[in-house]
């Protein structure tokens, strides 16, 4: 079954009338002392954040401009034709035998 | 407790509270706490709407150094405001057990109620405005926390998708998408409703 235009519009109109006239809540002052109370227990400012917080809040800021250096360093990589494999291989054939791969970073 | 100056400034207030005077933002508590109930008592079930407001304050106390002083701090708060009880219903739609696309055998006794009712001359006003609001929250129990937000803000209470997109942090094209694809899902719960 689906509601008729005119049936509908009748039946969003009074849930629109319902809702705007719904009773607000009241609170007493019991309610009030226990917001400062808790605001009290915050203490004053400035506040002693965790660098974990500080992360959760400032941290993502940072990710546009990380994304772009990923993608710049993606991009050198590429350009640049690195290959780690070519490079050991490289790396064996040119050296003496007794050379260890601690060698090639220079250790 | 302060006693309520309309005359101070909200901008020196909040000086003197990231100052270090923290009883000077029961001021603030004070003043703006009707306005923070209404906001918040028009999205949350008035069972939880005084902790929700509580939590309102709790926040905007945490975020002051955040605020802008070029704007007003009504503006700011109702925006605090607005996004905690949109956290609310995010919370609510993770942990809620109702299957989207299920409707029981009350939600259509609900519609029937308030369909009867509009024609009844009988029924008073007060009756049909309770089964209305009764058959509104069912209606919207099934909607996403985003839907609900966004129909709620701009099509029940009235707000301008500018005023809503402000306070709800999201573009102006994001609320009207949102408004447009809640408005259907609105009726397409209704008419479920009245399906057998």
């Amino acid at each position: 079954m689906r509601f008729n235009k005119k049936d509908y519009i009748k039946l969003e109109n009074t849930l629109i009338k319902a809702y705007r006239e719904k009773e607000k809540p009241k609170v007493s002052e019991q309610w009030e002392m226990s917001v400062m109370q808790r605001i009290r227990s915050l203490g004053a400012f400035p506040f002693k954040t965790s660098p974990f917080e500080l992360f959760e809040q400032f941290g993502w800021r940072f990710a546009p401009a990380a994304c772009v250096v990923i993608a710049l360093l993606t991009f050198w990589i590429v350009k640049l034709d690195f290959a780690p494999e070519d490079e050991m291989a490289k790396f064996s054939i040119e050296q003496p035998i007794e050379a260890s791969y601690i060698e090639m970073p220079g250790l | 407790m302060p006693t309520h100056t309309t005359t101070v400034d909200d901008h020196d207030i909040v000086r003197r509270v990231i100052a270090g005077d923290i009883n000077a933002f029961g001021f603030l508590v004070q003043k703006y706490q009707g306005h923070i109930l209404s906001v918040v008592g028009n999205h949350i079930p008035y069972s939880q709407a005084e902790e929700v407001a509580h939590d309102v304050f709790v926040k905007a106390y945490q975020s002051l150094l955040t605020f802008k002083f070029k704007g007003g701090f009504k503006q700011w708060l109702s925006a605090i405001a607005v996004r905690t009880c949109y956290d609310f219903w995010r919370k609510e739609y993770r942990s809620r057990e109702i299957p989207m696309s299920s409707c029981s055998e009350e939600d259509r006794v609900c519609l029937d109620r308030v369909m009867a009712s509009q024609s009844n001359q009988i029924t008073s006003e007060k009756n049909l405005q309770k089964e209305a609001r009764e058959l509104l929250g069912r209606a919207l129990d099934r909607l996403s926390p985003e839907d609900r937000m966004a129909l709620e803000m701009v099509y029940l209470e009235g707000l301008s998708g500018k005023e809503a997109a402000g306070l709800l942090g999201w573009s102006v094209a994001n609320v009207k998408i949102r408004l447009f694809r809640s408005r259907k899902k609105l009726r397409k719960i209704l008419a479920g409703f009245l399906e057998d």
